[in-house]
């Protein structure tokens, strides 16, 4: 029955209609990266309710393709501009640029789309075959597994804020506070709803997206608008890169690979920390350290095949667990969610013609980076010249329609901007909206789950060390909280004082 | 004075297309547009009937259905807005779910539309209640379930789709009827609680025909009884609780409704149109392909069926509703 949801799947994505939308799609997000200042987040988050009238392969497709597009799209503002386009290039600036000023910016971007292409297909075959050995334990799965891995989902809440971790925690809280609105799934009370109607369903997690994601990034956008103009290198040589080039870094392109998806996997780290983990281990590798940071082309591959192999990387739990790795992934879970599927494991089983749709998509969508990216590399150089204030003007008018898309009501629209004002007051005071997000779609899954687990249990806690999936996770998640700990540091010295003996 | 005669053609007309069974389009006394609210995203149960009725009741009626979707709060901002802000003139519908239709407003005192601000036009589906349990269970009869429950009473699980849904009352109806008492365990809608009698996690589910066949078909799961009046043609070995002594005759039925006070002409129109519709083969072997289950009741009888449901979902959830709240 698992393979024939595969072949479903492939044979949803192989449509005119959504081979066309891959292509949109990734060119897209190809320009969406390019700009510097717009996440692929953002552009998800935007995306998201106009995908509602698509059917789901068509949506899906669109959507993960965007996400490809934008990975490869940050590294030609970060090679060209100095400026990573997405936070995920912020490590291909430093071969990157110098590679520019020495006239071979149009070989660093060849590189570049190269090593994003091998990285994103490994990632999409790792996806493909790891998530349905996951899927397999589906049945598994009841509400107190459910419980447990919720638990766990929630604990990489601290780990995804960039910096403090107390941030992360507050930000975090609010957002499962806020996944507490609405009626009472066990009972049927009405909690925080102030007897407003609108508010009995709870807060559409959507809504918050667009509010926490895209408002503040379009707000900053205007803030810094009245700067001078950008002022892009030139791509002078062919883009098309030398096969012995290929060849040459084959090696450190599988490795990149191999860490990108790895890096994926574990929920709350994302193309950010693969990327600069993957430069790290290029530098070791090479020869000739001394050549990173002075255009080594290596230095621009390692970190563009992280983080595209993220991608599939971070949809393992995402799709076979129902536990978003990232806020993109969160994004991707939610336009899953807005099909009518719910996140847990039966993504796989039930809903497998859908999902599955979503793996190829993304293998797919690397296929169609390789050639959107050779067609339009040069021409998105004009995008990164927009005027921000232009940018920030389309933005908030998407987040307007997009939020009255959602359920046709104006209520959600005024909800949408008061969460844009609050988000943009978190980013000037330094918390990421990214816990929020995670917090407000597993809030629900973890209270409704641990109220089944009780009445299965009979009012016991005991419950839940009955079932050794739920045990073993939630064993995992004492573990992910203790390591952020200084209890675990402690732990960890003498194994760091052996390794320098050695 | 223009409108005057308009409005005694249109009549003439009406009475005209009712008496000729052969006539395809009429003039809606409502408008040339009918606005059909739903409380539900689009893709649901609620836009499966829409695209299954719709484009028929188009031909007959001669005129365009525009879907507006709603969704939230189980449908009650969309019935709200038809009870009390919509147009009067029939230009303006809903399509109307029971028993969560009454159950809303019956639970909670902020929801404050009622049936008696609607005009009830037809039911058109009922998705009759049904018993199952997991494949491997010890429970090869309703009656290994009911004395179970009998002997050990408040341990048998039985998941619902939610509280305040067709399959939540059922299980009161059931408890009341025999004397019971079950764990109630509610989940997210009919399909997460086939999937967890499915995994064994719970002792059994009350579920819907029309979800949980195709698992019952494959032999995921096993049906004890449905709560039907009669055995149903697609499960013919599976007995009635009727036929068990248990009076009690249960499902999830969706129909359309428009607001109260709408002209009787356009009452009377719409109702015909629907007994045209219930008579189409065409349509009755669409529905069957689509696996709903065809029970359509009209006007006053529509009326009698939503009231009666109405006094009795109060009594039971005012016999319950202490110990739901825990």
């Amino acid at each position: 029955m698992d393979s024939s949801l595969v072949m479903i799947g492939l044979t949803n994505v192989l449509s005119f209609n959504n081979i066309a939308c891959i292509l949109g799609g990734t060119l897209l997000g190809l320009f969406v990266g390019a700009m510097p200042g717009l996440s692929a987040t953002m552009a998800l988050a935007l995306l998201l309710p106009l995908t509602f009238s698509f059917d789901p392969a068509t949506g899906l497709s669109m959507l993960a393709s965007l996400y490809v597009g934008a990975s490869y799209g940050g590294s030609i503002a970060a090679i060209l501009l100095r400026t990573p386009g997405t936070p995920s290039a912020a490590a291909t600036v430093l071969d990157g640029f110098p590679l520019s000023q020495q006239g071979r910016a149009g070989e660093a971007l060849g590189v570049s789309l190269f090593a994003s292409f091998f990285g994103g297909l490994l990632s999409g075959i790792a996806l493909l075959t790891a998530a349905p050995l996951l899927g397999t334990l589906v049945l598994e799965f009841g509400p107190v597994e459910l419980f447990a891995i919720a638990v766990l989902g929630i604990t990489i809440i601290g780990s995804l804020a960039q910096g403090s971790v107390i941030s992360g925690l507050l930000s975090g809280g609010l957002g499962l506070l806020l996944s507490t609105v609405g009626m009472d799934l066990t009972t049927g009370t009405p909690r925080m709803t102030f007897d407003q109607i609108n508010l009995f369903g709870g807060i559409d997690f959507t809504v918050a997206l667009i509010g926490l994601f895209s408002v503040p990034q379009a707000l900053t956008l205007i803030e810094n608008s009245h700067q001078g103009g950008k002022v892009a290198s030139r791509i002078t040589d062919r883009l098309m890169p030398r096969w012995s080039t290929i060849k040459q870094l084959m090696p450190n392109i599988l490795r990149s690979s191999g860490i990108g998806i790895i890096v994926g996997l574990i929920p709350g780290t994302g193309g950010d920390t693969a990327s600069w983990f993957a430069y790290n281990e290029a530098k070791r590798f090479a020869k000739d350290k001394s050549r990173f940071g002075k255009g080594e082309i290596a230095g621009v591959a390692a970190p563009e095949a992280a983080n595209n192999a993220v991608v599939g990387g971070a949809l393992i739990p995402t799709i076979a667990l129902g536990i978003p790795g990232s806020s993109s992934t969160a994004i991707l879970l939610g336009a899953l969610m807005v099909q009518g599927i719910l996140p847990g494991p039966n993504l796989l089983t039930d809903y497998g013609d859908v999902t599955y749709t979503l793996i190829w998509a993304v293998i797919l969508a690397n296929i169609a980076l390789l050639v959107v990216g050779l067609a339009f590399t040069k021409m998105s150089v004009s995008v990164t010249k927009i005027p921000d204030g232009f940018i920030a003007c389309a933005i908030l008018t998407l987040c307007i329609v997009g939020a009255f898309a959602i359920n046709n009501s104006l209520f959600d629209v005024g909800l949408m901007l008061g969460f844009g004002l609050f988000g943009y007051w978190m980013s000037k005071a330094g918390v990421s909206p990214a816990p929020m997000v995670i917090g407000l779609i597993l809030g629900p899954v973890m209270e409704t789950s641990f109220q089944q687990s009780m009445l299965i249990g009979n009012d016991s806690f005991g419950v839940f060390l009955e079932s050794p999936i739920a045990t073993v996770l939630l064993i995992l998640a004492l573990l992910s909280i203790l390591q952020a700990t200084p209890f675990f540091r402690w732990l960890r010295v003498p194994f760091k004082r052996r390794l320098k003996h050695d | 004075m223009h409108a005057k005669a308009l409005r005694h053609w249109l009549t003439i007309t009406a009475v005209a297309i009712s008496l000729s069974p052969l006539a395809q389009a009429a003039d809606y006394v409502g408008g040339d547009e009918v606005t059909v609210l739903q409380g539900f995203k689009p893709g649901g149960g609620s836009d499966a009937l829409a695209q299954l009725v719709q484009p028929r009741l188009s031909e007959i009626l001669g005129v365009d259905f525009v879907n507006e979707y709603m969704p939230g709060a189980t449908g009650a901002i969309a019935w709200t807005r038809l009870a009390k802000q919509s147009p009067k003139d029939g230009g303006t519908i809903s399509i109307t779910n029971t028993p969560m239709l009454m159950t809303n407003y019956i639970m909670n005192d902020a929801i404050t539309y009622k049936t008696d601000e609607l005009t009830p036009i037809a039911n058109v589906v009922t998705d009759p209640g049904i018993v199952v349990v997991n494949a491997d269970s010890p429970y090869q009869t309703i009656e290994d379930l009911l004395e179970d429950a009998e002997k050990n009473p408040g341990t048998v699980t039985i998941g619902n789709s939610g509280v305040g849904g067709d399959d939540f009352f059922t299980t009161i109806l059931l408890e009341q009827a025999k004397g019971l008492s079950f764990k109630k365990v509610p989940f997210q809608g009919d399909g997460p609680s086939a999937t967890a009698a499915m995994g064994g996690k719970i002792d059994a589910s009350f579920n819907n025909v029309g979800n949980v066949y195709g698992q019952i078909e494959s032999g995921n799961l096993r049906a004890l009884a449905v709560f039907a009046e009669k055995r149903l043609t697609s499960l013919p070995d599976v007995p009635t609780m009727k036929e068990k002594g248990v009076d009690v005759v249960a499902g999830s039925s969706r129909g359309y409704s428009a607001p109260a006070g709408i002209p009787d002409e356009a009452r009377q129109q719409l109702i015909e149109a629907f007994q045209t519709l219930a008579k189409d083969p065409d349509f009755q072997a669409q529905a069957e392909k689509r696996a709903m289950n065809l029970d359509v009741v009209t006007g006053d009888d529509y009326r009698a069926m939503i009231d009666k449901m109405e006094s009795d979902y109060r009594d039971i959830w005012e016999s319950v509703k202490d110990e739901v709240g825990r």
